[in-house]
């Protein structure tokens, strides 16, 4: 790759979704930014633009934090699964409830997801790090600097969710009782920033 | 994994388990305990759990199973039956245990506070003096770890509903569907960087110096044809022993002995030999047994079978 600047490309949605379709990986932001040689609120614009348009189509924009990537829409799984021979996630129900706390609670260390299993929770959390499903964000700044959990692409597209603010709302009646009490028994002192 | 739960739990009544045990996730949560059928309550008091996933995950299926309310039942009331449970963990699932019994501490701790005569409350900073109250604690807990285990449930519901969400990846969307491999997220390697890398690891590992090649020497037909029709143009005949005197090489010997055969197949010579291990004598043919053959005149233009083919 050349390090010298490149002219800029005037970022329409048209391009953006160009540059998506071909992109065989989530793109960043400041990846898109830096390709068409424009600023981060400009590609903030569009991929909003984008997100809108596309809510009509067969394709969506899926979001995961700074990372961008088009994807079917969930309307279309059913048959581009029959079309490449895939079948739903199946998970055993420990993987389930663990995946469930590092979704709805993350960045999350396994000392936190295991307050609220009440059970060792390191196979399970490695088989869904192998599995994708989790990934590794960074690492806490609480003692031991555990590693810091949390949801990647591979969750979002094999739950069949444009972004993590999809996921439906946990039960309301439990937060009331909580946010009652002033019972967080699973608040971490300190996060550590998430890292790329 | 899928072993067969029996409990008594007070009610009677069959309920099939699911919500313990490792599978798929399909459909609803279920208690993680199955009532024996036909038991009566009082002495049905054996569980086999499959897959005790947590000591909040059994007592709540105890909660469930008794169609409870976790925000009110009496969580000491459940003791007994969660160290029943407990009874029947296997010793090879000693790892776990310690998280099993330490939520059985607490029940018994909520059951006994619960038997002791509560005094009447006048002070309310009295009770900050008993500390945190053990059973809001765990029913604090035990709503948490509902709340996920439920959201986990309709996940997994949504997913098979949805099935997923396909991104575009030529060539291999078929092989990553069904394999789950595919490629990583990282961003792509600049060459200009692997290149610089090839550099470095150039001058790690200088170029070792190659022995010298040996080079095999390669011995043919019509080399050693050549040496005989040389010997035979100086004089009448040659003896193919003292054509060969001196030489060690068996494949030299060989092939002239080789040579020999083709050029008398060619009717170029004619080779005698007396009695066996005896002089094998060549001399060159004449016109006319050449002309007796078919053959005409000399000529050693014509390439020599190399191959052997003829003699095989």
């Amino acid at each position: 790759m050349s390090d010298e600047t490149l002219a800029p490309i005037e970022l329409t949605e048209a391009a953006l979704e160009a540059l998506l379709f071909v992109a065989e990986r989530p793109l960043s932001r400041r990846e898109i930014a830096s390709i068409a040689g424009t600023d981060r609120d400009t590609v903030d614009a569009r991929l909003g633009d984008l997100e809108v348009s596309l809510l009509e189509r067969g394709i969506r924009l899926v979001t995961d934090g700074d990372r961008v990537e088009l994807a079917t829409a969930a309307e279309g799984g059913a048959l581009v699964a029959r079309y490449i021979g895939a079948d739903a996630v199946r998970l055993s129900n420990a993987s389930l409830e663990t995946l469930a706390i590092v979704a709805y609670r993350q960045p999350v260390t396994k000392s936190a997801i295991e307050r609220i299993r009440g059970v060792d929770s390191d196979y399970t959390i490695r088989t869904l790090l192998h599995r994708r499903f989790v990934v590794e964000l960074g690492r806490s700044e609480a003692p031991g600097r555990p590693f810091l959990y949390g949801t990647g692409f591979e969750f979002l597209e094999r739950f069949g969710l444009t972004s993590i603010e999809e996921l439906p709302p946990l039960d309301v009646e439990v937060a009331a009782r909580l946010a009652d009490e002033g019972n967080e028994p699973v608040t971490e002192p300190m996060f550590a920033e998430e890292t790329d | 994994m899928d072993h067969a739960e029996t409990m008594d739990v007070g009610v009677g009544v069959p309920v099939m388990a699911t919500g313990l045990v490792a599978g798929p996730p399909v459909g609803p949560v279920g208690p993680a305990v199955r009532f024996g059928e036909g038991r009566r309550p009082e002495s049905a008091l054996q569980v086999q759990v499959a897959e005790f996933e947590g000591p909040l995950a059994l007592l709540l299926s105890l909660i469930e199973a008794r169609q409870l309310d976790v925000l009110t039942v009496p969580l000491g009331g459940l003791a007994e039956a969660y160290l029943d449970a407990l009874a029947t963990l296997d010793a090879d699932r000693l790892g776990n245990v310690s998280a099993f019994v330490s939520v059985a501490s607490q029940l018994i701790l909520i059951k006994s506070r619960a038997m002791l005569p509560r005094r009447p409350v006048l002070d309310p900073t009295a009770l900050a003096d008993e500390g945190v109250d053990p059973e809001a604690e765990l029913r604090a807990r035990l709503l948490l770890y509902r709340a996920h285990r439920d959201a986990g449930q309709r996940m997994a519901e949504e997913a098979l509903r949805r099935i997923g969400l396909f991104r575009r990846e030529p060539g291999v969307a078929h092989a990553a569907a069904i394999a789950g491999a595919r490629p990583g997220e990282g961003p792509i390697l600049d060459p200009v960087r692997l290149g610089r890398a090839l550099a470095r690891l150039v001058v790690i590992a200088p170029p070792v110096d190659l022995p010298p090649e040996v080079m095999a020497r390669t011995i043919t037909i019509t080399e050693r044809a050549a040496i005989i029709r040389d010997a035979l143009r100086d004089a009448p005949t040659v003896v193919l022993q003292d054509l060969l005197a001196g030489v060690r090489d068996r494949v030299v010997i060989a092939i002239t002995f080789l040579a020999m055969l083709e050029l008398m197949k060619r009717r170029e010579i004619v080779v005698e030999q007396a009695e066996p291990w005896g002089p094998i004598v060549a001399r060159t043919t004449t016109a006319q047994e050449r002309a007796a053959a078919g053959v005409g005149d000399l000529s050693d233009d014509e390439p020599l079978d190399e191959t052997l083919e003829s003699f095989a």
